[in-house]
Parts: C-alpha cells; structure tokens; sequence
C-alpha cells in the first residue's frame, strides 16, 4: 500500500501471534486487515478486564485510545474500539458484539480516560449503554431529544424535537 | 441590485476644490451613510465561513464596500451574515444573538444550508433554513456561494438599506373647503 509507519520492532505476524496467545479466550480471533492494523473482537463481558490488560501489556502495550464506533448491524450492535500502540507503532481494531434488545456494555472510561465523549457520543446516536459511565449524557444533540439518529430504525418524528 | 442604486449619483471629491455647499435629502444622505458603514458579525457556522473570511482578506477586499469591520460581538454589529448549517442545537444561541444586536439590523442568509438546510435538508438535527428563526433580507445562493457572490449580496443589501425612509411621511390633508372662498 506504500503505507509508511513508524519503526515497528516486532513482525505484524508476531503481533497476531502474541495476541492470540497471550489473550487466548479474551481476543477471539486476531488477524491482519491492513499494513499497520489488527483486527480482533472481544466477548462484552470480558472488555473491561481486557483492556486493561491491552494497556498494560509490555510488549503490545496499547496505551492510546483513538476512538470509539457505534455500529448499527440491523441483527445487533458493535461497539468499536480503535486503538495505538507506541510500542509498535501500530493499531489494533476491537469489535465487541452487543445483543439488540439489550445494547450494554462496560465503559473503559476508567482505563482509557479519552473514551469519555466517544462513549457519550456513541450513545447519544446510536443508543449503545456504556455501563458504569461517569456522565452518560448526550453530547451533541439536545439534552431533550427523543432517540437515537443513526439507528437504522429511527423514524424522525416531529415529537422528538420537543423545542425545535 | 435595485434600480434607486443604479442610479443614485454620489458626489465626487472633485466637486469640493473649492468652498461648496450640498443639497441633498435627509433620507438620502443618512441611508447612504448607513448602508456604507454595515458592521458584519462573524457569524460562520460551516464551509460558506471560509469564504466568507476569504472576503475579508486582500484577495478579495470586502472593506472596498465600506463593510470590513467583522465583530464577534453581536453588540458592534447591525448585520448578520449566517453562513452555514444551522442545526437545531445552534438555533436557540443564534436567536438569542440576533435579539442582542441593536437596531437597525439585518441579516444576510449565505449559501444553501443558511437559506434552506441545503444538503442537509430534512435531517434529524438540521434548522431547514434561517428564516425559521430570525427574518431575512438577503438570501446567497451556491455551496458555498464564491466571494463575489457574497458581494453581490452585500450590494443588495446597501440597496435595500438605501430605501430606508427615515423621515415620516406626511399625512394627506383633510379636504375642506376653501376657507378663502367661504370669507
């Protein structure tokens, strides 16, 4: 791709490999999508612990949150967590699964402080419930604004702009 | 531009080489006072601000119109030139803004978004055009409208503040007879 990234001291293929084996169970499936980026996806209820053990590893090391994706998949919802390594210089891309009737899942707020507003954001769109958020509100709507846009579903009623 | 401006003759400085006096109306000459010092508030919400900040600058030149000094006050300003997506979120702040501007005051739509929603016409959070929230004298359109198109909009303006009559009419006298005829 003529991708230039920054000094890599590890292979990607040792990093796919380090992950699958060091978080065997947590990381379902590490592979290789792009020159600098790994994708994986998590079970919800081992996130949080498994975050923070993504942060603290000290070879992988992912220390810098990048942002979070809500995704609308019709059948669920994803929760995306794109984040960096400084140790290798490169990403790794978390999908975590959500069930439709219940979107919830456990905030990283308190390993990854920047996850704040991308929650806040992906709530106020999508409606995904981050469990455990120190402020779970809307972040660009109006504090009184009926649903969530970007949900495949919403039907834009003149009700929910109560004050428009 | 409308006719009254075509036509208007200002006087030239040449005229003045010597002691000289002007006749003129009071309308004519506080109007065109007025409509030659407009004080824009920079009110840029989207893309169209780029080009409006682009007028100001040498390029273009906005002050050869007598309307360079931008405000971010809205307590300076007499004209409010909305130039991008106004959403839902942003409405009550523009409302308010306006009501905080003196009097006289005017407001210019720029672009497609300001005049109607544009491409976000119809969207979830999207104000479907200025004039829902604050009256409009002159409205741009383009997306984003060019420069010039914002000067031509900024002429159209001075025209309409050149019609401005600041002096009451008088009211039709009251028909009576003759008083030197019934004597």
């Amino acid at each position: 791709m003529g991708l230039t990234v920054g000094s890599n001291p590890m292979s990607m293929d040792a990093i796919a490999e380090l992950l699958a084996e060091r978080f065997a169970g947590d990381l379902v499936d590490p592979r290789i999508q792009e020159p600098d980026t790994i994708v994986a996806r998590a079970p919800r209820e081992k996130l949080k612990d498994l975050a923070a053990r993504l942060k603290a590893d000290p070879d992988a090391g992912y220390e810098t949150l990048n942002w979070i994706a809500g995704v609308d998949r019709q059948t669920g919802f994803e929760s995306v967590y794109h984040v960096y390594s400084w140790k290798t210089n490169t990403y790794l891309e978390l999908h975590v699964d959500l069930p439709r009737e219940r979107p919830e899942v456990d905030t990283v707020t308190a390993v990854w402080p920047a996850a704040d507003w991308h929650e806040r954001e992906s709530w106020d769109m999508v409606g995904i419930v981050y469990v455990g958020h120190p402020d779970l509100r809307r972040i660009l709507l109006k504090d009184d604004f009926v649903g969530h846009p970007l949900r495949k579903d919403y039907v834009d009623l003149a009700e929910n702009h109560p004050h428009a | 531009m409308s006719e009254r401006a075509r036509t208007v003759r200002y006087p030239k400085l040449e005229h003045f080489s010597e002691p000289n006096v002007i006749t003129t109306t009071a309308d004519f000459i506080f109007s065109w006072a007025r409509s030659h010092s407009v004080f824009p508030f920079t009110y840029g919400l989207a893309c169209c601000a780029i080009e409006m900040l682009s007028s100001g600058f040498a390029r273009y030149d906005v002050a050869r119109y007598g309307m360079e000094v931008f405000r971010p006050t809205p307590r300076q300003c007499d004209l409010m030139i909305v130039a991008g997506t106004v959403n839902e979120k942003m409405a009550p702040v523009l409302k308010r803004l306006y009501d905080q501007m003196s009097e006289p005051k005017w407001v210019i739509s720029m672009g497609a978004c300001a005049t109607s929603g544009g491409p976000f016409y119809d969207g979830y959070n999207v104000v479907n055009g200025v004039d829902k929230i604050v009256p409009v004298d002159v409205y741009i359109p383009g997306c984003p409208p060019r420069p010039e198109a914002l000067f031509q909009g900024l002429l159209e303006l001075q025209g309409k503040i050149q019609q401005h009559r600041f002096v009451a009419e008088k009211p039709a006298a009251p028909e009576t007879a003759n008083p030197a005829v019934e004597a």
